[in-house]
């Protein structure tokens, strides 16, 4: 997938953390990973269909997450409460609702799913054979991954997978 | 959540539990609404969908029972829950909802569905936020597979939670 594509993403996750904590973030280092992901202490998952195809998956600490929603609240969270759960999917919910846009305004339409969210640290979550590109977002309340395993449609099958899908098993993506 | 969106996807489970796994015992046990996050099983399959119809759907299983079904499918044994099985177990999720969506389709509900992703790992939570869950087990002679619906009619926006529940008939 081209690299701008992948820009969209990490330009809107960098100001939706930024506006809505008031906080300062910095890219770290770009990493690609083929391995299955292992879950920290809270998981995002939001799917991205249509021109674009894959899942976004934002993972961060009880620490970070508790931190944040304490910041776009502006009131002092001290545990991981329902509303906190929910304000963490929306953040997930804004940051790829906006990637989305910035897409569609490159000509790429896509509708994104709800979220999910994952509590638990140790659980192995598997894109399958779509790698993942890992971008670290350093903030002052701690760091924020966002993890991008998404690829362009290749073609009207791709995007349409309901036309009868029939059995076909996909070998693993051994390939160094 | 709403009643119209069980049965598709009843059917097509059966559907694919019997002509692509071969089973040949299978019956769907009682329903359950469930606001709380769900308890993961060993392995957990997530699509989602979105158009007129949106959310999550889980597919939870043991790991002895994917195993069971990857067994059938693929015609192999399997010491492990490796890659490939993975990748059965994923499919399995996949042919499910694809044919669940082409049913909702002909009824007026035109979704896309996303990739699977697979969750392994006992006992995290996996929390639809504000969508109430809808957990349909289906029982075969190779353990049961429980499929969780938290979808949306996205034209009405809202829930009947409960009454599905009455008005279920399959």
């Amino acid at each position: 997938m081209r690299t701008e594509l992948f820009n969209a993403f990490i330009v809107a996750a960098g100001k939706v953390l930024g506006s809505e904590t008031d906080v300062s973030v910095q890219r770290g280092s770009l990493e690609l990973q083929r391995d299955a992901y292992v879950t920290d202490d809270i998981t995002v998952l939001i799917s991205v269909v249509g021109d674009i195809w894959g899942i976004v998956i934002i993972s961060l600490s009880f620490d970070t997450a508790k931190a944040l929603i304490s910041q776009m609240l502006d009131q002092e969270i001290s545990e991981f409460s329902e509303l906190a759960q929910s304000g963490i999917g929306e953040l997930g919910n804004v940051i790829v609702g906006q990637a989305s846009t910035r897409l569609a305004e490159a000509g790429y339409n896509t509708d994104i799913s709800v979220p999910t969210l994952i509590v638990g640290k140790g659980s192995t979550i598997s894109t399958l054979d779509i790698d993942r590109l890992v971008v670290p977002l350093e903030t002052k309340l701690g760091t924020v991954r966002i993890n991008l395993a998404l690829r362009q449609s290749q073609s009207e099958q791709v995007s349409r997978p309901r036309q009868v899908p029939s059995m076909q098993v996909a070998m693993p993506n051994n390939a160094p | 959540m709403n009643a119209k969106f069980l049965n598709p996807f009843i059917e097509a489970a059966f559907a694919v539990l019997e002509m692509e796994v071969g089973t040949t015992s299978i019956e769907r046990g009682g329903l359950s609404l469930e606001r709380s996050a769900c308890t993961a099983n060993d392995i957990t399959v997530l699509i989602t969908m979105v158009g007129q119809v949106q959310g999550i759907v889980l597919f939870g299983i043991s790991e002895a029972t994917a195993t069971a079904i990857v067994t059938k499918i693929l015609n192999q044994p399997f010491d492990e829950f490796d890659q490939l099985a993975q990748s059965g177990i994923s499919e399995l999720g996949n042919v499910i909802t694809g044919q669940a969506s082409q049913r909702l389709a002909e009824a007026g509900y035109e979704a896309k569905i996303s990739p699977p992703t697979l969750i392994i790992g006992k006992g995290t939570l996996i929390s639809t936020l504000d969508f109430e869950r809808l957990l349909v087990p289906i029982k075969t002679e190779l353990g049961e597979l429980q499929i969780h619906l938290a979808l949306r009619d996205r034209q009405v926006g809202s829930q009947v939670g409960q009454t599905i529940l009455d008005e279920v008939v399959v």
